[in-house]
């Protein structure tokens, strides 16, 4: 008895409790919700058997049915091109501004710090300031660019389906860029100046320092950034209500939105269940290459 | 002797009274209702009142945002923690009707002397009903008509509003004045339930129904709309405006006619500075058939209920002070029989007297329980037709096709 007391309280016994209380934290919080809406996605669900966890199983019904909706390849193109879109514009605006900024120009650091304020804004009020910039009639994204001449007749672009998906994109880039900038600025941050002395010694012009000093030293930083881009995008749901709804005729429909929409508004939650299952595996997907990809990478 | 009996059988009959009456006064029943928020507070008003004015029974309310309140509802019902009484709106109604979720009142109504069902309108009245029972009482109703600027018309030498589809695209391209930011019309074709708001009355008007969308009518509905996108006779956005938004452009000046609701007026008495006025919903043909959209509410008591009885004499209240609901909180009676007291404005009066009108065309949506899918089918073909992806009768054949897989 007493052995078992020193070990809990000095000893392995002490380490298996801190390893359960994380453990059961985890699958308390994220496990159950996980497995449930998994579960979920091969059943039946309906108003009477909400609230219970044993429903009639359906198998793979719900993907097929998902699969089969006439907008279902319409919303994974929108998808890719929205993550695609967000990330690539957000980390190589970010990276700029990151690169700018580390120029170290005076007030360089309180300038950086003022271009968080659009990252700590929520995301609807963000939709609702850039659904105003959009607007098709009176817009003043379009005044701007007809004063400027660069177009003759207004884009709608939260109701020309051409143009919808760049609307909500265009947004979530302005969105994400501070966090974006923030975090390649760290980056930046932690490589050594001596690197960039002794390659100046060596003839290296400012391309090459680039190329061969700043992307190989911040590789970790721009993986990690682009990871939780990924995740950030397809968690980005508060612009799609606030902009586009993703219309017209769903072409800015991405599927974060597409899931709330089957079961918030269709009450329809087995297939809401099912899309959120469908874009979990492609988290997956994208995270197993990204921690292959880094998995040889150089501590510096 | 006797006076000593008497006295004593006086105190039994005391003891009776108030072991009759005392448990009554000790615990009030309580009803929960829930309702949506804002409305002009119309719900949470009367919920007190008949709390106040009964000492047996105690109101809690609880007031839902629109968006919140079907999924409340759900998860109440399905954790068996839903209320007594609830308002829901009418096309999601028959979710819950269609179940057994709502108590059936057929009997109650009709031995009722508050509810009688044949002073309300039939559209309104459907909507509370499924399989020839009654689950609901309509709280309110609205519907759409067309508004137009009187100035602008004159202007452009109209002088009627338009009463069919083609006069409505002719008047529209005579107003319509790009130079001056005038578009002729304006409505809301928006990827929402206020979308098929707005165009399932013309699929009516052109010989369908909500089960039945690719009619010839139908069909050229549709296209009356496309082409007033195309001509740029309207602007882009009523592919993502509201009705409210739509609207707005209109008492701007920005739009000569709009297609919206009652619920406008207030607004466009103080906005619009130009003479207005609201003519019925132009028809397919001459004197083709007429319909309307239908909105608002319906009162609806739980089949879980431990409390019918309260419940019901709740709902009979409301129904009770229908006189009230269109001064005191701007809702229109579903029931013909109340007169709506003037409103000291002349344009709102004759408004109101053209939406009066045209609520007796008004259709509900639906009933039926997955309504929000099938609207779906709805308004996705509008967009997809509007925004050139199919062909209007290629959208509707497809909504066709969805609806029928949901209907059967």
């Amino acid at each position: 008895m007493t052995r078992i007391f020193r070990s809990v309280r000095d000893g392995i016994g002490f380490d298996i409790l801190l390893i359960g209380a994380a453990l059961l934290f985890l699958v308390a919080f994220a496990g159950v919700p996980l497995i449930y809406n998994v579960l979920m996605s091969f059943q039946q669900v309906d108003m009477f058997n909400l609230g219970t966890f044993m429903r009639p199983l359906v198998g793979f019904a719900n993907y097929a049915a998902v699969v089969a909706q006439p907008e279902f390849w319409m919303v994974a193109r929108n998808t890719l091109l929205f993550v695609v879109g967000s990330i690539g514009g957000q980390f190589v605006l970010g990276f700029g501004l990151a690169l700018f900024f580390a120029r170290g120009f005076p007030g360089a650091a309180t300038i950086r710090g003022l271009f968080l304020v659009s990252w700590v804004m929520p995301g609807l009020v963000v939709g609702a300031i850039w659904g105003w910039i959009l607007a098709g009639d009176f817009g003043v994204l379009n005044y701007l660019l007809k004063s400027l001449g660069i177009i003759q007749s207004n884009i709608f672009w939260k109701s020309d389906p051409n143009f919808s998906i760049w609307a909500v994109i265009i947004a979530n880039i302005w969105l994400g860029l501070a966090f974006n900038m923030l975090l390649l600025s760290v980056g930046l941050h932690g490589i050594p100046r001596e690197l960039y002395e002794a390659a100046r010694v060596d003839g290296a012009n400012t391309w090459q320092r680039f190329w061969f000093i700043t992307l190989p030293m911040m590789r970790s930083t721009i993986g990690a950034v682009l990871s939780l881009g990924l995740i950030a995008t397809l968690q980005q749901f508060d612009l799609f209500p606030a902009i586009t709804e993703g219309g017209p005729a769903n072409s800015s429909m991405v599927s974060q939105y597409w899931a709330w929409q089957a079961s918030f508004k269709l009450y329809d939650f087995a297939k809401g269940a099912t899309i959120s299952v469908m874009m979990l595996v492609l988290v997956l997907i994208a995270s197993v290459i990204y921690v292959r990809s880094t998995r040889h990478e150089v501590r510096g | 002797m006797i006076s000593r009996r008497l006295t004593l059988l006086g105190a039994l009959a005391m003891v009776g009274v108030s072991t009759l009456t005392l448990p009554a006064l000790a615990e009030p029943v309580k009803l929960t209702i829930w309702g949506l928020d804002g409305d002009n507070g119309l719900i949470p008003a009367l919920a007190k009142e008949f709390d106040d004015k009964n000492d047996d029974v105690v109101v809690e309310f609880r007031a839902i945002a629109f968006d919140e309140l079907v999924n409340e509802a759900l998860k109440a019902f399905a954790t068996n923690q839903a209320p007594d009484i609830i308002c829901l709106d009418n096309p999601d109604f028959a979710l819950f009707s269609s179940r057994g979720a709502m108590l059936d009142i057929t009997d109650r109504v009709a031995k009722s002397d508050v509810i009688k069902t044949d002073l309300y309108y039939a559209g309104p009245l459907a909507s509370a009903m499924w399989d020839g029972k009654l689950y609901g009482v309509p709280k309110a109703t609205n519907t759409i008509a067309l508004f137009y600027n009187k100035d602008l018309f004159a202007k452009a030498g109209i002088a009627e509003p338009p009463t069919t589809w083609d006069q409505l695209l002719e008047d529209a391209r005579k107003l319509n004045d790009p130079a001056n930011n005038v578009y002729g019309i304006t409505w809301s074709a928006r990827a929402n339930e206020e979308g098929t708001f707005q165009f399932l009355p013309w699929i009516q008007m052109g010989g369908g129904s909500f089960k039945e969308v690719n009619t010839a009518g139908a069909i050229k509905a549709l296209e009356t709309w496309k082409t007033m996108l195309d001509e740029k006779l309207a602007s882009q956005d009523v592919l993502s405006q509201g009705q409210w938004d739509s609207t707005g452009t209109f008492n701007a000046g920005n739009a000569a006619m709009a297609i919206s609701g009652p619920w406008e007026l207030g607004r466009m008495a103080t906005d619009a500075k130009f003479d207005w006025g609201v003519a019925l919903l132009p028809t397919e043909t001459e004197g083709g058939a007429r319909s309307s959209a239908m909105g608002d509410f319906n009162w609806g008591i739980f089949a879980s209920t431990k409390h019918p009885d309260e419940s019901f004499r709740a709902i009979e209240y409301f129904v009770s002070q229908s006189e009230r609901l269109f001064p005191e909180f701007s809702n229109i009676p579903p029931r013909g029989d109340i007169p709506l007291p003037s409103t000291g404005d002349a344009k709102k009066d004759a408004a109101l007297a053209v939406f009066q009108e045209q609520l007796k065309y008004a259709q509900p949506r639906g009933p039926h329980p997955e309504w929000q899918k099938i609207s779906k089918a709805i308004y996705d073909a509008v967009q997809a037709a509007m925004t050139g992806q199919m062909s209007p009768k290629d959208a509707l054949d497809q909504a066709q096709a969805t609806i029928k897989g949901i209907v059967g």
